[in-house]
């Protein structure tokens, strides 16, 4: 995957400003740099080479029995490779419900998820799951570490499971731990780590295996102002340093300056779509 | 193999962080479910190598030599023995005569089988002489002596199996009145009584060979049976053949021929056996499938994250198996130490006493592998259900309930 960023979409990213400006679908498209339309998918839709997600069309109903409730209703956005989206909004607008689907936590009910060039709403669940361990990173909103493993372990558990390069797991797990400055807590299990200590090892973890995107649930819901702060500046320097994809839920407006690009939905709709967000 | 090391590392971490009242709990209930897997199966061998042992020791011998034809006794033993105890592998060889009597003292009486015996043979043979509780065995030679058993006796022990039918108080020194088959009657003194604890022995009386001749003059130089002691390591079917060289007129059984009653009282032993073992596997079951479904819901928020991170389900469904199967191993392991070093000693010293002689505890080596391997089945099936069950929840629903 090509993480060189698409001129037509950051060429003015600096400007805070141009926050406000939305694009379509089509309007990216039409001034993407490379653009193909996969011939497997239906004839509106159009995938971009560097894009690393492409979503058309999705659709999320929750069927309770009694009532129907529409929680993503026909959202259509793109993400390029290396972007930092923030996807924000009211409760219950269908944030988490978008991420999960991204993620493969979930499928849609119907509607078309493009990831890294490849249809994925489909997959059986062998397959998804193969997908969440090589190239996604997932970090919750309740930090979800295990609660029998030390920071070190829950970082390389997922680095075992792929068991690349031999034990060479545990030194990057080490090194992400330092990277998101813990290198002194490796041995501590979550209970003995403060919420934005855990959270930190929660990133740590969901970058392990070096995945294409990492995708962060409201990573700072439960932390104080410094911890949040800290969280998503260990973000934003991931994004930087690593070239990684990040796309993040945020429901504090101020979390839109962490961002380079921006998502808001409103009754599981994209109410606003902006570029360019201020790094 | 990753998979592998993933799902030993999950097992490993989870039964070093897991409760250890739990996992405690857990062993003790399936070293409990091991120790009766065991504990049946060794009493029934210790029964049957028991019986086995008093029916050769007290009562048949290894080979028994009787007439095939119409005269139930064999003739010319005096050269017929010597041809037998020269059979390679033959240890002793003694010949027996026996009539159906009655015995009378005081007011009680009793019947039984006398035997005419050679002392100083049926030694070599029989370990009866070794079971004396009261006078002493026969010696060549003893004219107007008898040697009851126990359960001819009495012996004022009315703690015995058949008491009621004995002679109730008869002791070494007392004289008793027989009644021979053929009408003889001749009044014997009780020279000795004895114990095997093999019942069937224990119903018998003997007289010396002499003695017995002055009853039956016929009993001279023939008996109606030969009992043969062979080395353990001697292929008796190959001096069966030998011995069948030796004459026409020879039927040759062997101690298993004896042993009918035995199989048949083992066989419902097995019987017994295999529907204590199936209560047992349940047991074993059920605590592994309570333990584990327990487990499994307070974990299925971190059966959730597992998944929800990339840990292949099958390979979270192996650490469970993993760990059931570590319950079953050291479960099985503490059990057989125990039954090993606690429990079979201390019942070799204190034995359970049946009719045919003191029980001791045997077990062997596959009946030890057997009981792990059934209980590691049972165990690991049982985790596998209530896991298979977590993994099919969707990892949304897993984690957030």
């Amino acid at each position: 995957m090509n993480r060189t960023q698409p001129p037509s979409l950051y060429a003015a990213s600096s400007s805070v400003i141009e926050l406000a400006g939305t694009i379509t679908l089509a309007e990216r498209c039409s001034v993407g740099g490379t653009a193909c339309r996969a011939p497997y998918l239906k004839a509106d839709i159009v995938v971009e080479n560097n894009l690393i997600y492409n979503v058309h069309e999705l659709n999320k109903t929750y069927d309770t029995g009694k009532v129907k409730i529409k929680a993503l209703d026909s959202v259509s956005f793109a993400v390029p490779d290396g972007d930092m989206l923030a996807i924000m909004g009211r409760s219950s607008s269908g944030k988490s419900t978008l991420l999960r689907q991204m993620g493969l936590l979930d499928r849609p009910t119907s509607g078309s998820l493009i990831f890294e060039g490849k249809e994925v709403t489909g997959l059986p669940e062998g397959d998804r799951t193969r997908l969440r361990l090589t190239s996604m990173g997932y970090v919750f909103q309740e930090y979800a570490l295990l609660g029998e493993l030390t920071a070190h372990q829950n970082v390389y558990l997922p680095g075992m499971m792929l068991g690349k390069n031999g034990s060479g797991y545990k030194e990057r797990a080490r090194e992400l731990l330092e990277l998101v400055g813990l290198g002194q807590r490796t041995g501590h299990y979550p209970k003995e780590l403060s919420g934005g200590e855990q959270q930190r090892v929660a990133i740590a973890r969901a970058l392990i295996n070096s995945p294409s995107v990492l995708l962060a649930d409201e990573p700072c819901a439960n932390l104080d102002t410094i911890s949040s702060k800290s969280v998503m500046e260990t973000l934003v320097r991931l994004n930087s340093q690593l070239k990684v994809t990040i796309i993040f839920i945020s429901h504090d407006p101020a979390d839109k300056k962490y961002a380079r690009s921006l998502i808001v939905l409103s009754d599981g709709k994209i109410a606003e779509e902006s570029k360019a967000a201020k790094l | 193999m990753k998979t592998l090391k993933v799902a030993g590392f999950l097992a490993f971490t989870s039964l070093k962080r897991g409760n250890f009242g739990v996992l405690l709990l857990t062993i003790l209930i399936l070293v409990l479910v091991t120790l009766n897997l065991l504990f049946v199966p060794s009493l029934l061998r210790g029964l049957v190598h028991g019986a086995d042992g008093k029916l050769k020791d007290t009562f048949a011998g290894d080979i028994v030599i009787e007439s095939a034809l119409d005269n139930p006794l064999i003739p010319n033993l005096n050269t017929l023995i010597p041809k037998i105890e020269a059979i390679g592998g033959v240890v002793a060889v003694t010949p027996r005569n026996n009539m159906v009597s009655e015995m009378r003292y005081e007011n009680e009486r009793t019947s039984g089988v006398v035997y005419g015996i050679v002392p100083e043979r049926e030694k070599e043979v029989f370990t009866i002489s070794k079971s004396m509780v009261e006078g002493d065995f026969l010696a060549s030679g003893d004219r107007n002596q008898i040697v009851l058993g126990i359960q001819l006796a009495g012996a004022g022990n009315p703690g015995i199996e058949l008491y009621s039918r004995s002679l109730k108080k008869v002791h070494a020194g007392d004289r008793i009145l027989v009644t021979f088959g053929d009408g003889i009657q001749k009044n014997y003194t009780v020279k000795g009584i004895f114990r095997s604890e093999f019942i069937q022995t224990d119903t018998q009386a003997f007289v010396s060979e002499a003695e017995f001749e002055t009853v039956n003059p016929l009993a001279a130089n023939r008996a109606s049976s030969i009992r043969v002691k062979i080395n353990d390591t001697a292929d008796s079917a190959a001096i069966i053949e030998q011995i069948k060289q030796l004459g026409d007129g020879l039927r040759i059984l062997t101690w298993e021929d004896y042993a009918g009653i035995m199989r048949s009282m083992t066989d419902s032993f097995q019987s017994i056996d295999t529907i204590l073992n199936v209560v047992n596997l349940l047991v074993a079951g059920i605590t592994v499938f309570v333990v584990t479904y327990i487990d499994v819901t307070n974990r299925r928020r971190q059966i959730g994250i597992q998944r929800a991170i990339g840990i292949m389900p099958g390979c979270i469904a192996i650490a469970y198996l993993l760990r059931a199967a570590f319950y079953a191993v050291l479960a099985s392991m503490l059990a057989s130490l125990a039954f090993l070093y606690v429990i079979m000693p201390v019942e070799a010293r204190y034995p359970f006493h049946f009719p045919f002689g003191d029980v001791k505890l045997l077990i062997g080596f596959t009946d030890l592998t057997r009981a792990i391997f059934i209980l590691m089945c049972a165990a690991i099936i049982a985790a596998f259900l209530p896991v298979w069950l977590a993994l099919r929840i969707k990892i949304l629903d897993a984690i957030w309930g």
